[in-house]
């Protein structure tokens, strides 16, 4: 909310910008979720007779998370925009660029900066960071499902894994793309200055944040024990640790709101001059679609925690059968949300390769329309899908063929993507490096995850199917097999713009042939315990379905070295790589027409955009 | 494919490529269809039922069907990695000419996608039917299925009560399922049928075993501590047997 | 790089066209938001498990009765009313009338306090306890989500006011309008509540 008024800047309010920084944020959210703990531990009163057990303690635990959240926020400096706004003191020009970071080197990382490339950057760590746990957990699973008798962990610390590994690995998979890339590189590539909102982008970033701790505090109180679709009423039975999940789930959906509306804004509003919709690069089509599609897809969600919240708090009854909730409530909520999901985190990777396809081929993006128009048409479809997982909940059978219908019609535009990609390849002169191979990977996996999701989508293979490790490997593969593999290609194309050297080559090439082998291994170890018959988290399974196990472990521990090769080869590169031109891979999107270091505003002088950005080739004679 | 040619070489199917992988095409066509049916039909359990045969045979149709599909993703990947690679820190040299779209491969891509997503609808469709018409049948034996942290309880029409269920064959059955604490899914693997068992409601679902034999019922939803361990057996036995059973339990129960 | 080329220095225009689709936005997110719970109200209704959307009467229990929607409708009118006041002091600005302005902006400050001070009598001294079935639930998500809009509201309009009362919508006034959206969704949100409170 820049505006026009030009105040002389208030000194005590420019100061108070100057001192917060992350550390203030941790200080006062570790105070104030004390002081709240401390207040209502002494004045809460106790549980009347007859009331859910521990609602008091989930009284106690939700406030001191909220009491973390708002110290947080107001210490990180979240608070001050609205104040002034409210006050009618906004924020001056020279307070505007203090927050854009000039002039201040590395610190800027670790406070509310709002320049766009701080942001990116910002994303990318934590990114890395939840992979890093998320796939600890994954080994910790994977190790303790090495042998059948329940392996050395104990049942509830092996659920509270494989729930805290789900939503982190989800949470993980839905800012991979949009949120680096999305916010370093989308808004340099349709020619805009920054974000529309720079305080808002700073603001999803350090929700996020806020949101890791009640997560973390979680693993302590009892852990996630629900699996990371918390259904309930067994997630209203769950212990404290569930608190920290809910807490969780609602600052991430916040993040998700102000972010999709921020690069919503951002997309349609800020495009250079003379790039219409036409000339508008693909990947900002999956960007757009996948946020769009996040922002009336989370309020459900945080709808469904927020009950959950209240039926645990004060026990009322939205979800516990005994005073007339319904736990077919809570799936319907938890899936309107939950399917578009998939496709937030989907597209945008698909997209991503999209716009690297013609770069590496050497060919012109074939067929741009019928792009435009799968993003669309699964975008579109994406939310009248979701009682494809309720299929055998019995909740509605008559509405089983009707969205069995539209499930199938998913493929598609699904189809749509794949004629978009082997029409690029087709012909195309191959540039081998890791992003293009990243295109064959994804061609790859999604085909497998693909057509395993028809037999999905139909009832009675699902009836066999569902809640089994099938299912486990079937949604591996689209979200990863297809989704990681997108996001890991976009971080060795866009590496050079983001730290100005290059991803070092034998490393991307030795992380990217043991990950997609280990990931094949592994899930297709899965599929096999699934079609046997083995449910899904279980801790321990039939001898009989030992061997398969065996070899998906060994798969997963593939994948994992494949990981920490690729994280040395980040940090490795971005510290001694080679020095980066300023379009190694001779693209033509606007992105690749500025120097690095790109200066705060990213362009002295606006572009002007004449044609596509995909014009490789000799015109046709 | 017509499009994506050179306009000034009409014939598009002589160029070496185009027979390459038509060649491709059909190998891996017959390659995948006949891996990802083996794959499938070797690791699912043998049925004990007709629902489950029915499954099964629906796998190999689908993955028959999604076989040329993929197949032809494959060929064209193929051929492409085999013809014109470049190594190197600079770009190959561009395409000859550019070709940005092809509206006639588009809509038979559509329109291919299009029936295959039909026969896939009725293929499910025509089967569920059967499946439903199953829960009407009024011959059938009644079991109510309750799912308890963390075991199964079956009832039958004589006031029997029993921890492993017991079924005579070739008789149709149908379960009326519910819980009485958290959502449970009660799956009956080697008879393809499975079904939560939800606290507050009761659902319902029908089966004709048809093999004598001891097969698994496992729970298939996340139900709290012990959920790997809420297994348990269903025994398919004869009629008689199956009679005798339920007598002798039934009296067990009036007894005590 | 030239003064000239910072974002600080794009034309009124541009930058409220900008805000307005933000905003819009955000509130996509708040309406899906507010129809899932029509949604949870009506599936709730409907399902009725074990007969506890309005319990019975038992031994120790009356049976639960519902309450007038009344007192949504209410809210509702109190919102409207603000969301005039504020039209009200728009239409002032819009005609360089500055004290209309703030008059306007006054009176939907006020209209919001009183919607929050009847909403809160409204949850204090409903008659119920929380686990009194599944409709009372629904009665308090409805009337805290009331609530939480109407804080909301309070600060916007309490912030519209006091730049109003600066002097800050003189040369532009885009802010107000922005305002204006929040006010009308303000009342759309509280009437859903309502209209769904009136079929218990």
């Amino acid at each position: 909310m820049t505006t026009l008024t030009q105040h002389t800047s208030t000194a005590p309010g420019k100061s108070i910008i100057e001192k917060l920084n992350v550390f203030t944020a941790l200080a006062l959210g570790v105070i104030s979720a004390v002081v709240v703990w401390r207040l209502s531990l002494a004045f809460l009163p106790e549980d009347a007779e007859g009331a859910r057990l521990f609602s008091r303690e989930d009284k106690i635990t939700l406030l001191s998370m909220c009491g973390w959240f708002v110290g947080f926020m107001t210490g990180i400096g979240a608070l001050v925009g609205p104040m002034r706004w409210v006050m009618g003191k906004d924020l001056a020009h020279d307070e505007n660029m203090f927050l854009a970071g000039e002039n201040m080197g590395p610190k800027r990382y670790f406070r509310y900066t709002t320049d766009h490339k701080v942001v990116g950057i910002q994303y990318l760590f934590i990114t890395i960071l939840i992979f890093f746990l998320g796939g600890g957990m994954a080994m910790l699973i994977r190790t303790n499902l090495g042998t059948p008798e329940g392996g050395w962990l104990h049942p509830q610390a092996y659920n509270s894994i494989v729930g805290t590994h789900g939503i982190l690995m989800i949470v993980g998979t839905i800012i991979m793309i949009t949120g680096p890339f999305g916010n370093f590189i989308m808004p340099i590539m349709i020619g805009a200055r920054d974000m529309a909102f720079p305080r808002l982008n700073a603001l999803s970033f350090w929700l996020i944040v806020a949101a890791a701790v009640p997560l973390i505090w979680g693993q302590f109180i009892g852990g996630i024990t629900t699996g990371w679709s918390a259904y309930n009423p067994l997630a209203g039975q769950a212990p404290l640790g569930m608190d920290g999940y809910i807490m969780y789930i609602c600052i991430f959906a916040i993040s998700t709101m102000v972010a999709g509306a921020n690069i919503t804004t951002t997309v349609v509003k800020m495009r250079a001059k003379g790039m219409t919709w036409n000339r508008t690069p693909i990947f900002i089509y999956g960007t757009v679609a996948s946020v769009a599609l996040a922002l009336p897809a989370f309020p459900v969600f945080f709808l469904s925690q927020i009950l959950s919240a209240f039926d645990r708090a004060l026990d009322t009854s939205f979800y516990n059968v005994a005073g007339g909730g319904s736990g077919w409530l809570y799936e319907n909520l938890f899936w309107i949300m939950g399917h578009p999901e998939v496709y937030v985190i989907l597209i945008p990777a698909i997209a991503a390769l999209m716009e690297m396809a013609p770069v590496f081929t050497r060919r012109p993006l074939f067929s741009f329309n019928v792009a435009v128009l799968g993003i669309a048409g699964i975008s579109g479809l994406s939310v009248l899908v979701w009682a494809h997982h309720m299929y055998i909940s019995g909740w509605a059978p008559l509405l089983n063929a009707p969205f069995m219908l539209t499930t199938e019609l998913i493929s598609i535009p699904t189809g749509m993507m794949f004629l978009v990609l082997i029409g690029t390849l087709w012909r195309g002169r191959l540039w081998m490096t890791m992003p293009l191979m990243s295109i064959f990977a994804l061609l790859w996996n999604f085909m497998i995850g693909g057509i395993t999701g028809i037999y999905l989508s139909d009832v009675p293979a699902d009836a066999f199917l569902h809640g089994s490790m099938y299912v486990t490997a079937h949604f591996h593969y689209t979200l990863m097999g297809a989704g990681l593999t997108g996001a890991l290609a976009s971080l060795v194309y866009w590496f050079p713009k983001m730290t100005g050297r290059m991803f070092d080559k034998t490393l991307s090439w030795i992380s990217f042939w043991l990950v997609q082998i280990g990931f094949n291994v592994a899930f297709i170890g899965m599929f096999m315990v699934g079609l046997a018959g083995q449910p899904r988290r279980v801790e321990a399974y039939a001898p009989t379905f030992n061997t398969a196990n065996l070899v998906t472990t060994i798969g997963a521990y593939t994948i994992m070295i494949g990981m920490l090769v690729l994280l040395h080869g980040v940090i490795s590169s971005a510290r001694n790589g080679v020095k980066a031109s300023k379009n190694p891979w001779q693209a033509k999107t606007l992105e690749w027409t500025v120097d690095y270091p790109i200066p705060l505003e990213n362009f002295d002088v606006l572009p002007v955009v004449t044609t596509d950005p995909y014009g490789y080739g000799k015109a046709k004679s | 494919m017509t499009d994506l040619m050179s306009p000034k070489t009409p014939q598009w199917w002589k160029k070496s490529d185009v027979k390459k992988t038509f060649i491709l095409w059909i190998i891996s066509t017959a390659v995948i269809g006949y891996v990802g049916v083996e794959f499938h039909v070797r690791n699912m359990v043998a049925p004990a039922s007709d629902t489950m045969s029915s499954v099964i045979s629906l796998m190999r149709m689908f993955t028959w069907a999604a076989a040329p599909v993929a197949g032809l993703v494959a060929a064209m990947c193929i051929t492409v990695l085999t013809t014109k690679r470049h190594y190197g820190d600079n770009p190959p040299e561009e395409a000859d000419h550019e070709i940005r779209n092809s509206p006639k491969t588009a809509a038979v891509w559509v329109v291919v996608s299009g029936l295959f997503c039909l026969f896939a609808l009725v293929g499910g469709l025509v089967v569920l039917q059967h499946d439903n018409e199953a829960i009407l049948d009024k011959q059938a034996i009644q079991v109510n299925v309750t799912g308890q942290q963390w075991v199964w309880n079956f009832d039958y029409a004589n006031g029997a009560r029993s921890e492993d269920l017991y079924l005579p064959v070739n008789k149709p059955v149908v379960f009326h399922i519910t819980s009485v604490d958290v959502k449970h899914s009660f799956w009956v693997v080697q008879m393809g049928i499975k079904m939560d068992a939800n606290p507050g409601y009761t659902t319902e679902t029908a089966v004709t075993p048809n093999k004598i034999g001891v097969f698994d019922v496992r729970c298939a939803e996340l139900c709290g501590l012990l959920h790997a361990y809420m297994q348990t057996k269903v025994h398919v036995v004869s009629q008689a047997d199956y009679d005798a059973w339920l007598s002798a339990h039934a009296a067990t129960e009036a007894g005590a | 790089m030239s003064v000239e080329t910072h974002a600080h220095h794009e034309h009124p225009d541009v930058v409220g066209s900008r805000n307005r689709l933000g905003v819009i936005l955000l509130l996509v997110a708040d309406i899906a938001f507010a129809l899932s719970m029509v949604f949870v109200y009506f599936y709730l209704r409907g399902q009725n498990v074990n007969n506890m959307w309005l319990p019975a009467a038992t031994s120790d229990h009356p049976a639960i009765e519902p309450l007038s929607a009344g007192p949504g409708w209410t809210v509702t009118a109190i919102a409207a009313f603000g969301l005039l006041a504020h039209m009200y002091g728009l239409k002032g600005a819009r005609s360089q009338n500055q004290t209309q302005l703030k008059l306007g902006s006054l009176v939907a400050l006020v209209a919001s306090v009183i919607a929050i001070g009847y909403q809160y009598n409204t949850i204090s001294s409903a008659p119920f306890t929380f686990s009194d079935g599944a409709y009372v639930s629904c009665f308090y998500m409805f009337a805290i989500m009331n609530m939480v809009h109407l804080l909301l509201t309070l600060f916007i309009s309490f912030g519209n006011w006091n730049r109003a009362r600066l002097g800050l919508y003189v040369e532009n006034f885009w802010h107000v309008d922005i305002v204006r959206i929040w006010w009308i969704w303000m009342v759309v949100s509280s009437l859903l509540g309502a209209f769904s409170l009136s079929y218990p």
